[in-house]
């Protein structure tokens, strides 16, 4: 990392060499963007950018919108101060990105990296390396009979969860890839899981066919979001948390109504 | 405790931790935080087996109740957990909170409002309005549960839950 002298005092105790208060806000603006895209909650967001701006000399006032981070940086000194809105990027939930952003935080706060150098490595950071989706395909659908297991499933209808799971998460990563609108995919993904699940019933391989049935889509349940809706709620972020809780329950909607697509189809009845 | 139940807590452990392992792999965790994901899942599950086994909550309210002591105990785990493993306590703590999400209650809940919607007569509605109803209210208040009871540690643990990247 840089170990040229600083340029400018930001606080009494840390010295560090800042950008104009331009590039500061757009450089914070959309780190907080990436942060919020890939999973982190308001508080976190709040504490890692108050975290960056004040060891640059700023004070930092963040309004965290469902898709859009506003936030105006105000220089200590000059009172100077600007604002930008940028778009929060549609990436996946990412912890290790997340991690790392934290970690970034605590490096610019502890001073061992400078303005240019805190840039150069969030660009690194987000530049996130392609995910083995044969592994994480294994992972989920071997998750998924765990699941059935928990619920009280036997070995067959565990088997059974597995490789319907696969194949519905095989068709989530080909519609996603090809950009298809996530709650299209959702309903189609929960409805081939669920026909596929249902051949327990046809062919009556489990003891627990019911169970195999609504489990198989559990993969798809928005957990995350889910979860973080209600940690934003208690954070009083009540916009956010709105919308996170929103989107987490149409995707809710949209597997129910797939699992019904499935079973309808499959002549079987949820209750 | 008797020894089939040792081993059905055994057993719901380790299968809590491959399912959070599994689910964590969706929101790509550090690669060290999968086994502290697994660990903390199976204790969190565990504990929320026994507490339903036992039966000391009544009724409905046994899910949420015991899910949001589960969730403490993941909570406070997680927190512990993440000066160790260098990340946030968020990156052990959902991934673990995963296996308890009511997903199953979430989807009867819709289930139950498309057969109202669709047989509007007053003896199949009212049978489906109530399961759409305690379907609903008992996934709403075990996610309540859940994350108010996991973010206490958090909030209790400030200095550890914001320093452990640093």
């Amino acid at each position: 990392m840089n170990s040229s002298s600083p340029a400018t005092t930001c606080t009494p105790t840390i010295l560090c060499e800042r950008a104009g208060i331009n590039d500061t806000t757009r450089f914070l603006a959309e780190y907080s963007a990436y942060l919020l895209g890939c999973g982190a909650t308001t508080m976190r967001l709040e504490m890692n950018v108050n975290r960056m701006a004040r060891v640059w000399g700023y004070e930092a006032d963040l309004f965290t919108l469902p898709r859009h981070i506003h936030l105006t940086l105000r220089d200590i000194a000059s009172q100077e101060t600007n604002t930008v809105t940028v778009s929060v990027p549609p990436v996946p939930i990412n912890f290790a990105v997340n991690t790392r952003l934290s970690n970034l935080s605590w490096k610019v706060a502890d001073g061992k990296v400078d303005f240019s150098d805190a840039v150069a490595l969030y660009r690194r950071i987000i530049r996130v390396p392609k995910q083995n989706d044969i592994l994480l395909m294994l992972a989920v659908a071997a998750a998924n009979a765990a699941f059935c297991r928990l619920f009280g499933g036997d070995i067959a209808a565990m088997l059974i969860v597995a490789v319907s799971t696969f194949c519905g998460y095989f068709l989530k990563l080909t519609m996603l890839c090809h950009h298809i609108d996530v709650r299209l995919t959702v309903i189609a993904c929960a409805a081939v899981s669920s026909i596929l699940a249902a051949g327990d019933y046809l062919f009556a391989i489990s003891g627990t066919p019911a169970l195999a049935v609504g489990t198989s889509i559990l993969y798809l349940v928005p957990g995350i979001p889910f979860i973080n809706s209600f940690s934003d709620l208690f954070n009083r972020h009540y916009i956010c948390a709105f919308s996170r809780f929103l989107d987490a329950v149409i995707l809710t909607g949209c597997l129910s109504l797939g699992l019904c697509i499935g079973m309808a189809l499959m002549k079987i009845s949820m209750f | 405790m008797d020894a089939s139940l040792t081993l059905q807590l055994l057993q719901d452990g380790f299968f809590a931790a491959v399912a959070a392992v599994g689910f964590a792999a969706i929101s790509r965790p550090p690669r060290q935080a999968y086994i502290w994901c697994a660990l903390i899942a199976a204790a969190g599950h565990s504990t929320r087996f026994l507490l339903q086994h036992q039966e000391i909550f009544p009724g409905l309210s046994g899910i949420v109740a015991a899910t949001t002591l589960a969730s403490l105990v993941v909570g406070i785990l997680a927190v512990l957990c993440s000066p160790i493993a260098r990340m946030p306590a968020e990156t052990c703590l959902y991934p673990a909170l995963l296996p308890m999400i009511p997903g199953m209650y979430a989807y009867r809940c819709f289930g139950a409002l498309a057969v109202c919607v669709l047989h509007p007569a007053q003896a199949t509605y009212d049978k489906y309005f109530y399961l759409f109803a305690s379907n609903g209210m008992v996934c709403l208040f075990t996610l309540l549960g859940m994350v108010l009871a996991a973010s206490v540690p958090i909030f209790l643990f400030k200095k550890i839950s914001f320093t452990a990247t640093r």
